[in-house]
């Protein structure tokens, strides 16, 4: 038989109604494969919940609870309270949302969760802005990048302010465990996930899931402009458990940030002296995450 | 009815049947008609059925909904003739324009209307309209929509497409002139062979609550691609690369452990090609 580096079980199903290429439904694939039938998943307005429930089909082999965009936390600091009184305390409960819908709108709900300490997992996907209502600019659109809200032209020329650094907003928390993970990285995604199935308490994950028609490139390179930006130092690999960071793709130099940012239609305008902006900002954010895993 | 007309139509998300219906308008609108355009709210997906309408009228419109009984149909994609319910309530004297490439089988649809076809697929990316798996096809059918239903004048339609699409003025227009002189009428009244229903099992009983309870896999999503995947098996080496990062979930294994790919939930992203190692995947034409 094959041999198999992450697990067979499908807990999310074919049919849905994701675009062509979408890396959110990959992520999605993954997060269930780590987790395993025993989970009840929250979803929010959101790609998502278009994605899974063309009414009466479901794609997701688990439980789903449909959200209002600002609730993704309150709902599984709910659903964890539920569970529990229910008996059932090995059920695990992840809330799965947008970037829109964790950085801006359910940001509060969020932070209450991880404040009120829910022992529950909450999973930002960001493809970095609200891609279901059709491209608009959210707080993890990064730096330059068009959306139809921030457009370019007319000496307008793309985002103007650079990314909400929304691990950093998490860690402030203390969270139990928080990790980035990506699917062009699937054994990475799924031993993570699998780690934390087994922690308890407020965990946390930074979701990288490029977005073919929003990002404005063929939908055959999704896996690869995903490991671009991990290799780029775009969107870096790492875990924090307990406040210790260990970062876990260290692929010797960082490959310069053009690869990423030329195989993409959203930052066809920016010229070289943006992309040498970007590279010493990613520079140094790079350096300053091996500080903080060396605890230096 | 009075003088309005009334035209829908029914595209995917990404082919540009939104822009068309307000290209309509505009055209309309130089015309010296009085006209509206406005897309049914839905979810914004590439693949995704969309739908949009246009008045015309001589006079300034108060109505402001949602258009049931259209005298013209247009449909951008032909596959949405099996899945979605595009001719319902087109009057019988109206007319139906659907690009396809292949009209003996795609217009066995049991409607008294006038047919007309156009491959505005082939139109658009001969002036590289889109790409090959997404072309943007709604500048070369509305050139069709003049031929065959003289709506608005081709004039008005070249000038809106010069004033309104936000890019490649020039392609846009020639893709209309292009549809225009490609647009055939078909006869009404070719046999009519009923739609094979699909087997989905038994009719499903539904819960009374909002509560989803089938799986998606009812759902066959074959009909979103244009090119499909094929593993040329003598080269490859089960490293089922292209089951992992398949966002389908479309593929599976025979017992020897190669790779299988199930074609109904295929949606053609072209992932499977890309991340094969070996490079034994490769893109075919649908036909």
């Amino acid at each position: 038989m094959v041999k198999l580096t992450i697990p067979a079980p499908e807990l999310m199903y074919s049919g849905h109604s994701a675009c062509p290429g979408c890396a959110p439904a990959l992520a999605m694939r993954l997060m269930l494969k780590g987790l395993g039938p025993r989970t009840i998943v929250s979803v929010p307005a959101c790609c998502w919940t278009v994605v899974a429930t063309p009414y009466p089909t479901t794609a997701l082999g688990v439980a789903m609870l449909d959200n209002p965009i600002e609730s993704t936390g309150a709902s599984i600091s709910g659903l964890r309270a539920a569970a529990d009184a229910l008996g059932l305390t090995d059920v695990h409960i992840l809330g799965f949302a947008g970037d829109g819908g964790t950085a801006d709108i359910g940001l509060q709900a969020l932070s209450g969760m991880l404040e009120r300490r829910t022992n529950a997992i909450y999973a930002m996907y960001d493809n970095e802005a609200y891609m279901n209502t059709g491209v608009q600019r959210s707080g993890a659109t990064p730096l330059g990048a068009w959306t139809t809200t921030t457009p370019v032209g007319d000496g307008a020329r793309g985002k103007a302010e650079p990314k909400k650094d929304v691990m950093g907003i998490v860690l402030a928390h203390r969270p139990v465990y928080a990790a980035t993970v990506n699917p062009s990285f699937p054994e990475d995604f799924v031993r993570k996930v699998e780690k934390a199935a087994a922690l308890r308490g407020p965990r946390f994950f930074h979701i990288f899931t490029p977005c073919p028609p929003g990002w404005r490139y063929p939908s055959d390179q999704t896996i690869e402009i995903g490991r671009k930006a991990t290799d780029c130092g775009i969107f870096p690999l790492y875990e924090v458990e307990e406040g210790r960071y260990h970062v876990t793709r260290k692929g010797g130099s960082l490959r310069p940030v053009t690869e990423y940012f030329q195989a993409q239609g959203r930052f066809s305008h920016l010229v070289p002296e943006d992309l040498a902006r970007v590279q010493a900002q990613v520079n140094a954010d790079w350096q300053r995450l091996l500080r903080l895993e060396s605890g230096t | 009815m009075g003088a309005t007309i009334e035209i829908r139509f029914h595209g995917r998300g990404g082919q540009g049947a939104v822009v068309a219906s307000e290209l309509l308008a505009q055209a309309a609108f130089l015309d010296g008609k009085r006209p509206q355009s406005f897309p049914f709210f839905g979810v914004e997906r590439r693949g995704a059925p969309v739908t949009a309408y246009t008045r015309i009228d001589d006079h300034p419109l108060g109505i402001r909904t949602s258009i049931t009984t259209p005298d013209i149909v247009v449909v951008l994609e032909p596959s949405l003739l099996r899945t979605q319910p595009v001719t319902d309530g087109l009057k019988e004297d109206g007319l139906l324009l659907v690009n396809t490439r292949n009209p003996a089988q795609e217009l066995m649809i049991p409607v008294p209307a006038r047919r007309a076809v156009v491959d505005a697929n082939q139109i658009a990316v001969a002036h590289g309209l889109g790409s090959l798996t997404m072309p943007i096809v709604n500048t070369a059918v509305l050139g069709a929509l003049v031929a065959a239903s003289g709506v608005v004048s081709m004039t008005a339609l070249d000038q809106a497409i010069e004033e309104f699409v936000p890019a490649r003025q020039a392609e846009n227009r020639a893709a209309a002139e292009d549809g225009y002189h490609a647009v055939r009428m078909v006869e009404a009244n070719m046999p009519f062979t009923p739609p094979v229903p699909r087997a989905v099992g038994p009719t499903p009983q539904l819960p009374e609550g909002p509560m989803a309870t089938l799986s998606s896999e009812l759902i066959h999503t074959a009909a979103w691609r244009t090119l499909r995947p094929v593993v040329h098996l003598e080269h490859c080496t089960r490293c089922n690369f292209c089951w992992k990062f398949c966002p389908d979930d479309a593929f599976q294994f025979d017992e020897k452990g190669y790779p299988v790919v199930r074609y109904e939930y295929c949606k053609g992203c072209g992932i499977c090609v890309v991340e094969c190692p070996p490079r034994v995947i490769e893109m075919v034409e649908e036909v």
